[in-house]
């Protein structure tokens, strides 16, 4: 059974019960259609319009597993992230291009071109 | 007879993006924190949508989601019916927002709040938004805050936070082998690779970028 609610957090094991679920058929498949009119929902809505869920949802697809763990590791995260007492750092900024693809884009032809492939 | 350069350029690095950082870091931390009573946050500020990501909206977004865990507490409902007889209905204001929530996280153990692509959101909501997050880290010792953006929000972000610790996001070169990889298995076309080709992609690509990309964070 396929289960499509709006209200599904980032995190696994984070569904929240909701009230307003219908269950209908759709194509063999069964469907949990979550009824936008509930006063939750309202009061969601009125609080802000915005999804992140979804765009987390999109780049999660797209993201390569493995990449970027590097971070994960540094001594910096793990102590912003630590469990054990609050960490001396509070705000961590990560900083980087969303552009480098273009750059590398251009470096993968010199390569290319260099090793004599055409 | 060699076509697969082209293939390789067609994509973008996609996955080596401080966005994919950022959903890294949020399913990271809701992995390591998943059965306690922690509670994760996420947000990506868009610069095609920055009409729609007013201050409000960013804030009460994030607000939005640290209420699943428990449900919408009663002062936040009676706020949102007080809002609704006003005449056409009131906005949730800023100040309210801010001090919601600050209720909400001292009634959590711990709350991680990820903000993708700082330097997307419009300027005078980008200062919005450091001055609110200052404040309810200020009044919540149990709030962390992760922040992605391009260098130049650094210096902001830094007299916002001064103690804040900040690291460059660039990719290895073992990310930059794993992607090539990734890439060249996924060749749609490929009786144009043979093995030495491919060895000779992956020996020669990442050292090109190692110089450049890889350094010590700061």
């Amino acid at each position: 059974m396929e289960r499509i609610t709006n209200t599904q957090s980032f995190g696994p094991g984070r569904n929240v019960t909701n009230n307003y679920g219908k269950t209908v058929a759709l194509n063999n498949k069964t469907i949990t259609v979550i009824e936008t009119d509930g006063e939750d929902n309202q009061i969601k809505q009125w609080l802000s319009p915005l999804e992140p869920r979804h765009k987390h949802q999109s780049v999660q697809t797209s993201r390569m597993d493995g990449v970027g763990g590097w971070l994960l590791k540094t001594n910096e995260f793990r102590e912003w992230s630590g469990s054990e007492g609050m960490p001396k750092h509070t705000v961590m900024f990560c900083y980087g291009h969303p552009g480098v693809g273009k750059t590398c884009i251009r470096l993968v032809r010199k390569s290319s071109r260099a090793s004599g492939y055409h | 007879m060699y076509q697969v350069s082209e293939k390789v350029i067609s994509s973008k690095w996609i996955s080596l993006t401080p966005t994919n950082i950022s959903s890294l870091v949020i399913d990271s931390l809701c992995n390591q924190f998943r059965d306690r009573d922690v509670a994760v946050a996420g947000l990506y500020c868009d610069y095609l949508s920055r009409e729609e990501q007013s201050t409000t909206n960013m804030l009460g977004a994030i607000l939005k989601q640290l209420l699943e865990r428990d449900g919408i507490p009663d002062p936040i409902r009676q706020a949102f019916h007080q809002g609704k007889r006003v005449l056409g209905g009131r906005a949730v204001r800023l100040s309210d927002l801010v001090e919601m929530l600050e209720t909400t996280i001292s009634s959590l153990r711990e709350v991680f709040i990820c903000i993708d692509g700082l330097d997307e959101c419009h300027p005078t909501n980008r200062r919005e938004l450091l001055e609110s997050l200052r404040e309810i880290v200020r009044a919540s010792p149990a709030v962390r805050v992760f922040v992605t953006g391009r260098p130049h929000v650094r210096d902001e972000i830094k007299r916002y936070f001064t103690e804040a610790i900040t690291i460059a996001v660039i990719p290895t070169t073992e990310d930059i082998r794993r992607y090539l990889k990734m890439r060249l298995d996924r060749d749609p076309t490929p009786g144009a690779m043979d093995d030495d080709l491919r060895a000779e992609i992956m020996r020669i690509i990442p050292g090109e970028f190692s110089p450049m990309w890889v350094d010590q964070p700061t």
